[in-house]
Formats: C-alpha cells, sequence, structure tokens
C-alpha cells in the first residue's frame, strides 16, 4: 500500500494533466509554428497585451499595497482592524465581480463617476483599466507578503539606523525597504502571474474597448470558438501564455533564493506601532477615501446596478431584477456550482493530505506543478486530450476518454488539480510542523498506527485542511477561466452564467445574481471569521 | 560635568506604571550598570535616554543639554549616542564594512574606510571586514555592533542587554572586551543587565532597580557588602530573605526561632532578616531545620532546608553526614535587620 498509494497518485496526475499538456504542446506544432505565431501581428499584439496588463497590474498592486500594508503593521491609523479586513477583502471575491462594477462606475457613456467628472472623460475599458481592476483584486497578496515582512523584522534593526544617525525616513529606505523589498516582489511577481492568467476580466473589458485590448487568455478563447481551424492558433498562443507563467515563477524563485537575506528572529516583541501624531487624522481620511473608491464603491456598484430599473439610469430603485434568483436556469447553475465546488474542495483536501502523508518529494512536485499552469492552457489542455467533437487522433479508439468529454466530471477534474497544491502545501506544512511525538505517546499508550494517527497528528493538521478546503470551495465557487472552456453543452455555472449575462444579454441580472454571490461570500466570511475568534477564545 | 542627567522620569504602558519618578546622574566617563530582574523598567528607561521612547514626565539631559522634557524633543539620531542591542541588530542585507561604515556615512565623514578599519581593529575583526553576517556568529555579530557604536565616537555607549544571547563562555570574553574598550577609548557608558555578575565587574556604579525605581546607586562592593534593600540583598548577593519578628536575641520566623548573632542590635518587632548563604551554618548548633536537597556545585555544596513553605540555603563545604530528610541544625554567622 505505502508504494501503491503514491504510485497510483502519481500515474492519475501524469494521465490528467501531464499528458494533456503534451497533447496540446504536439497540438501547437514545433518551434517552426510557434515561430511563424510569432510573426503574426495579432498573436504579438495578444503577447503583449498580456505582458502589459500584467506588469501595469503589478505596479498597481504595488503601489497601493505598500502603504496599506505599513499602515496596518505599523501605525495607528483609524481602525486598523476594519482597514485590513477591507484591504485583503478581495481575495475572496472573483476578480469580475470588481470588473462588473467598474463597467457600472466607469464606462465611457454612462458609468457613476463618469457622468460626475464628465462623459467620454473615464474609460474603464482598454488595458489601464485591465491592469487596473486586475491589480486591485489581487492586492491582499502584496499586503499580506510585505505586512508579513514588516512584522517579523526585529524592531532593533530599524533603532540601530536611528542611533546611528539616520531619521525616520532614512531608516526606511536604507533599512525597512531592502529587508521587505524580496517579499514584496515575491507578491507583485505572483500578482503579475494571476493577471497573465486571468480571463474574466480582460474579457469584459478588453473586447468591447475600443480599439479591441487582447491578451493571450482572451485570444485563446476566441480562437476556441471556431473550432477545428482556431485550435492549433489557440495552442500556440497557450504555449506563450504557459511560457510566461512558468518564466516569471522561475524568475522569481531564483531571485528568491539568490537574494535571500536571513531576517535574524527579533525578541518576539512584533512590530512597533509608530502614532502617526497630528497627520492622523489626515493619512487615516486618505487611506479610508483609497479603500472607498477601489474597493468598496464597485462592490456598492454591483449591488445597485442590480436595483436599478433601467440599465445605467441612476434614480428609483426596484427589486424585479431579483426575480431572476428564483428562475429555474440560475437555481440549477447554483447547484451545479455548488456540488462542483464541494466535491473539488473535498477532494483537493483528501489528496492533498494523502499526497502529503506519502512524504514523496516527487509526488509533491507533480501535485504542486498544475498550480503554476494558467487556467486557460490547462482547460485548454484536458478540452483537447479528452473530447469527442475536437477528436483528437490519439484517443480515438480509447473509450472511457472519450466519455470525459463535454461532461461536468471534466470541470470537476480540472477544478481539483488546478487547486490541489493548496491542499498539499497546507497538509504538508502543517505535517511538519506537528508534534510527532503526541503520535509516539498514543502509540505508547496503546493506540495501533491508524488510531495514532486520528488521534494524535490529525487534530494538528485539521485548522489548515479545513482552511484550504474552505478557499478552494470560494474559488471553484464562482470559477469562470476553466468553466467557459469547458462547460458542457447547454450546461451552466455560475460563473458562466454571469459572464453570459453580463457580456451578451442582462446585466441587471448578472448585478443580482452577483450580488446573491457577494452576499453568501460576504457572510461566509462573517461566519468564518467567528469560528476563528471563538477557536481562539478557547 | 554630567554625561546623563535623568531628572524624576516617568513611564506607563497603558494602566502598567513602569518607571517611577527615577532620578540618575552618570558622570562623564563613568560605566553604570542598571540592574535588575525583567520588568523592573531598566530597558524603558535605557530607551528614554535614547530617545527611542518618550517619558510620560519629567528632564532628560545629555552633557547638560535638554533632550526630552515632554515638550522638546531631540530625536534619537541628533542625540549623538551609541547603541548596542540584545539581538545585535545589525543590518542583514549589509556586509560587516557597510554595517560599520553606515554612522560615519550619514555624517558625510571623510577617510571612513580607515575609521572603519580601526573600529573594527578595536574589536579584533579586521580580518571579517568584507564578509556578510550571516557568516558571522553570535559573538562575532555582538563585536561588530559594537565597532560600529563606537566608530562615531559617541558621547555616550548604551548597552542593552548585549551579552545575554551569548553562551557563558563568549559572555565572558566579550565582557573582558568592553572592558578593555573602555579603558582604551574611555567613553561612557550605561550597561543594561540582569546578570549580577556583568554589572559587579564592569561598573563604576550600580543601580539596582525593582519595579521601576533605583533601590540602591553605589560602587559594586558597597552594593555587595552593604545593600540598602532586602530585595537588593536578595538580587545581588543571592541571600537569604526572612520575614519575622525580633524578641530580644532572637529572630522568629515560620514559628521558629533563630539566636541572633552576637553584636546584633535591633529593636524588638518585625523586621525582614537577610542572610548569606555562606553565613548559613550547619550542624553546630541552633533549631533543626529538615534538609530538603543537596547540589554539589563543584567547589562548594548548597544545601536547602525547609522552613516553612521557604527554603533557607546554605552554602558551604560538604557536611558529608548530611542526607536529605534529615533533620540539621541552623544558624547564621551573621545578618543584617531591615526594619519594615
Amino acid at each position: 500500500m505505502k508504494r501503491l498509494i503514491p504510485a497510483a497518485l502519481g500515474a492519475l496526475l501524469v494521465a490528467t494533466v501531464f499528458v494533456p499538456l503534451g497533447l496540446l504542446l504536439s497540438r501547437s506544432g514545433g518551434p517552426g509554428e510557434w515561430l511563424e505565431a510569432w510573426r503574426s501581428a495579432e498573436s504579438r499584439h495578444a503577447l503583449a497585451g498580456t505582458l502589459l496588463t500584467s506588469a501595469g497590474a503589478a505596479l498597481v498592486a504595488l503601489g497601493l499595497g505598500l502603504p496599506f500594508a505599513w499602515l496596518i503593521v505599523r501605525t495607528d491609523v483609524v481602525a486598523r482592524g476594519a482597514l485590513k479586513t477591507v484591504v485583503t477583502l478581495p481575495s475572496a471575491i472573483p476578480p469580475y465581480l470588481w470588473t462588473m462594477g467598474w463597467i457600472a462606475l466607469a464606462n465611457p457613456k454612462s458609468g457613476w463617476l463618469t457622468l460626475l467628472v464628465g462623459r467620454d472623460r473615464l474609460d474603464v475599458y482598454g488595458s489601464a483599466g485591465i491592469a487596473f481592476v486586475l491589480g486591485t483584486s489581487a492586492l491582499p497578496l502584496v499586503v499580506l507578503a510585505t505586512a508579513a515582512a514588516l512584522e517579523r523584522i526585529d524592531p532593533a534593526l530599524e533603532e540601530a539606523a536611528r542611533l546611528s544617525g539616520a531619521t525616520a525616513w532614512e531608516t526606511f529606505r536604507h533599512v525597512t525597504l531592502p529587508l521587505i523589498a524580496p517579499a514584496m516582489l515575491s507578491g507583485a511577481a505572483l500578482v503579475f502571474v494571476f493577471a497573465s492568467a486571468s480571463f474574466g476580466v480582460p474579457y469584459l473589458l478588453g473586447v468591447p474597448a475600443n480599439p479591441p485590448a487582447p491578451t493571450l487568455t482572451t485570444r485563446i478563447y476566441a480562437e476556441v470558438l471556431m473550432g477545428e481551424s482556431g485550435l492549433s492558433r489557440a495552442a500556440s498562443s497557450s504555449v506563450q501564455l504557459l511560457l510566461v507563467a512558468v518564466g516569471v515563477l522561475s524568475i522569481n524563485a531564483w531571485l528568491a533564493r539568490a537574494g535571500r537575506v536571513r531576517l535574524p528572529r527579533g525578541k518576539g516583541l512584533g512590530a512597533k506601532v509608530s502614532a502617526l501624531g497630528r497627520s492622523r487624522g489626515l493619512i487615516s481620511a486618505l487611506a479610508w477615501t483609497t479603500v472607498l473608491l477601489v474597493i468598496l464603491l464597485p462592490l456598492g456598484a454591483v449591488f445597485l446596478t442590480g436595483l436599478q430599473p433601467t440599465w445605467g439610469q441612476w434614480g428609483s430603485f426596484t427589486l424585479k431584477h431579483w426575480g431572476v434568483v428564483l428562475q429555474p436556469r440560475t437555481v440549477a447553475a447554483a447547484g451545479v456550482s455548488v456540488l462542483l465546488a464541494a466535491g473539488a474542495a473535498l477532494l483537493v483536501g483528501a489528496v492533498g493530505l494523502l499526497i502529503a502523508l506519502s512524504r514523496r518529494r516527487w509526488l509533491e512536485t507533480l501535485a504542486d506543478a498544475p498550480s503554476a499552469i494558467p487556467g486557460t492552457v490547462l482547460a485548454l489542455a484536458l478540452l483537447v486530450a479528452f473530447s469527442r467533437d475536437l477528436r483528437f487522433i490519439a484517443f480515438e479508439r480509447v473509450a472511457f476518454v472519450l466519455a470525459l468529454g463535454n461532461t461536468v466530471w471534466l470541470l470537476l477534474l480540472s477544478y481539483v488539480v488546478k487547486h490541489l497544491a493548496l491542499g498539499v502545501r497546507s497538509a504538508s506544512d502543517a505535517l511538519a510542523q506537528a508534534d510527532p511525538t503526541l503520535a509516539e505517546a498514543a502509540r505508547l499508550s496503546g493506540a495501533g498506527p491508524l488510531r495514532a494517527f486520528v488521534d494524535g497528528v490529525l487534530p494538528q493538521v485539521r485548522g489548515a485542511l479545513v482552511g484550504a478546503v474552505l478557499l478552494t470551495f470560494f474559488t471553484c465557487v464562482s470559477e469562470l477561466t476553466m468553466s467557459v472552456l469547458l462547460i458542457p453543452t447547454g450546461g451552466d455555472v455560475l460563473g458562466t452564467l454571469l459572464f453570459e449575462l453580463q457580456s451578451y444579454a442582462d446585466p441587471a441580472s448578472a448585478a443580482v445574481i452577483a450580488s446573491a454571490l457577494l452576499l453568501i461570500v460576504l457572510a461566509a466570511l462573517v461566519l468564518q471569521n467567528l469560528a476563528t475568534r471563538r477557536a481562539e477564545a478557547r | 560635568m554630567a554625561a546623563v542627567e535623568l531628572i524624576e522620569i516617568e513611564k506607563a504602558f497603558g494602566a502598567t506604571s513602569v518607571v517611577k519618578k527615577l532620578s540618575l546622574t552618570v558622570r562623564e566617563g563613568e560605566l553604570v550598570a542598571l540592574l535588575g530582574p525583567s520588568g523592573c523598567g531598566k530597558t524603558t528607561t535605557l530607551r528614554m535616554i535614547a530617545g527611542l521612547e518618550r517619558p510620560d514626565r519629567g528632564v532628560v539631559k545629555l552633557g547638560g543639554q535638554l533632550v526630552d522634557d515632554g515638550r522638546a524633543f531631540v530625536a534619537p539620531e541628533r542625540r549623538g549616542l551609541g547603541m548596542v542591542f540584545q539581538s545585535y541588530a545589525i543590518w542583514p542585507h549589509k556586509s560587516v564594512f557597510e554595517n560599520v561604515a553606515y554612522p560615519l556615512q550619514l555624517k558625510g565623514a571623510s577617510n571612513v574606510e580607515a575609521a572603519v578599519k580601526e573600529a573594527l581593529g578595536w574589536v579584533r575583526l579586521e580580518a571579517y571586514l568584507h564578509r556578510r553576517p550571516h557568516e558571522l556568529s553570535g559573538g562575532q555579530l555582538q563585536r561588530v555592533a559594537l565597532a560600529r557604536a563606537l566608530v562615531g565616537q559617541p558621547k555616550v555607549l548604551l548597552l542593552d542587554e548585549p551579552l545575554s544571547n551569548l553562551d557563558v563562555a563568549l559572555r565572558e570574553e566579550l565582557r573582558g572586551e568592553i572592558a578593555s574598550l573602555r579603558a582604551k577609548l574611555g567613553t561612557t557608558m550605561i550597561l543594561v543587565t540582569h546578570d549580577q555578575a556583568e554589572a559587579l565587574a564592569l561598573a563604576d556604579q550600580v543601580a539596582v532597580m525593582n519595579k521601576g525605581v533605583i533601590e540602591q546607586l553605589a560602587a559594586p562592593d558597597v552594593v555587595y557588602r552593604e545593600p540598602a534593600t532586602p530585595f537588593v540583598a536578595g538580587f545581588v548577593g543571592g541571600a537569604n530573605v526572612l520575614v519575622g519578628e525580633v524578641q530580644g536575641t532572637s529572630f522568629i520566623s515560620e514559628g521558629v526561632s533563630f539566636a541572633l548573632p552576637a553584636g546584633t542590635v535591633a529593636p524588638p518587632g518585625p523586621h525582614t532578616l537577610v542572610v548569606r548563604s555562606e553565613d548559613v551554618v550547619l550542624g553546630a548548633e541552633g533549631p533543626l531545620l529538615p534538609l530538603q536537597a543537596r547540589l554539589f556545585m563543584g567547589s562548594a555544596t548548597e544545601y536547602r532546608l525547609g522552613l516553612g513553605d521557604s527554603v533557607v540555603r546554605a552554602v558551604g563545604s560538604a557536611l558529608s553526614h548530611a542526607r536529605p530528610g534529615q533533620l540539621t541544625p541552623v544558624s547564621f554567622r551573621s545578618v543584617r535587620l531591615y526594619a519594615p
């Protein structure tokens, strides 16, 4: 068993991720075809769009993330705890929800903010808008990484600089900034990868833009829609997208290794909070205004959009659109989403724990890798490998593989492999920190191996595992990027339903469903908060 | 002239008062140790001298100049001080040279390299000029910190538990180094420590602190021989502190009557009796106390005897016949009595 399970899991991962990826690569032709694709203006345009919007998103997240991390960790800014909650809120909410809010706020003809500053003065469509929305929705990646680094710095390091004759500002530039830079840049690199793999935001903001602002993900989607003829072009775009993601992540890992600065442990005093003094009011007002504008306003706009009688008209309110929530199509989509997300989350937890328990590095690496593959690429690979319509030759005679194509099982598979790293990492981190003597004590008290595991090890791992399961559930229940490619014909999940309503038919209904989704996410966050507080109080 | 003068400074964190109306004068060239248990306010006092904390009330003067009186405030970087931290606080992203050079670079000093080399020479680290901090041991890091704190020739050097992160052998080596640096440079120093041996060995004056107050400020031998309060006696000498009552020529504690040594004069009534463990005599005369434990410590043996809920400690040469549980006669060779 000890060998069989890891081998079986490894084989399953290879068959469901790496073989399809290989098929996708072969489908894209060879280096000759890649070069040719590279020469086409359209392809270069899309690649440039991806690089530009991703870099822009990283810059936005850095520019906002550093000051907010500083305020949250180091100052007595007004309502510090609430500020932290709001700034990290975007990690729980799918980015296309922000996009819907910003479209209502800043579309060039009738956006509420646009009307305030003058028609056509504000335009959320285009590269700048994409970068901004992606950057703000990935803000927590930079804020949390930077805040953790700020908390870890021994206050004596900064005090030593002051005693050496440095002013507060010189201390920040010469000591604090160099010490938090690696964490900050690593956060920014993750934002870049997140942005380059994102589909909903660039589709909703880039395709209707004038001139259109394509990215690799939206181009791949468009090419897949063309059917057989577009597929090899889509495959070669996928190669580019994969290279961007893997490239940035490798550079990041290399930088982290090369420039690793070991932060010595402090006395454990934690970060020293400094008083803002006379400027406290002004700085707090500025911080809260920014947060209101960038995070809370677009969410509010989504709610209001769902309450307006006619889209884009600000005035009286109505609940007439809310009927959509109870329409059979919505209920069905929500049901499928919840079931899929719950199934994926439980599988991620269980398989992640199994893989972590096997303590085999190769298997962990294998399970970790799919998280670095952009969702669009992963979905396309599965599509190519398991689809009947696309008739991939190598699999023509393999019945069970064909059976997966065009079913929700393929969707479930994509959710699980994409998020498996989350389960593996939290389980193996928790196992590494777990105290092995508890299980040993259980054995010496007379428990068998299984009982010792259940009583001695599992309680120490459970918290981390539950966190991973919940996070997977929330990400999957509103997933769009992979679902839009893998959804069976005629079926819906919440993400694709919203996407369709927003981009073609009925933005007001989309806003209503989005509002309902938001309410559920917020309620879940509050519940989770209460649960952790109760656990901590114990 | 006074290098450092604290006048009735007070500091509270929230509802806890940490430093209470504390006054202290440190003369130029002097080394004053702030000695006390953790939480006694010694580090907070040092940080108020540095300007890293601000007193709620009171005045801080450096070299006769007012640096903090609640309104006027001179920032830490403009006080001309050097400081060594318990956690070394060596910047991990800078080399040894860059760490030591930093104070000089901020001053815009010329000939930085020569000055850095000289300072590293003081702590015998010339050979480590281009090392990175993670390549150095704890003792070496703390020597770099000393060089960095001294390179700018500060008016006062502040040492915040500089040796407590080091193991015993290194601690003694570095203690000697601080003493010889002081002899060479003549810098005024304030040393915060909870280690009485360190304070007694290095300081000209020891300020023994307890609960935010200086209980005694005196030369090390005076603090050791003539502790001003039972706390000082207990903390510095490791003496036994017994609470009880003088009746005639006896001292009654926990219902046990001890004969006071000849020549001890005290009015009858409640007192605190302090007796050093080396002044406790076993096996001769006096009331019988149960021997709880015998700890062989090499040069001497420590005996622990039960007295009610507390323990009387005696240090002496081995009593071969004494076994744990055995009742042993206890008497005192010399004691100090403190009226409440």
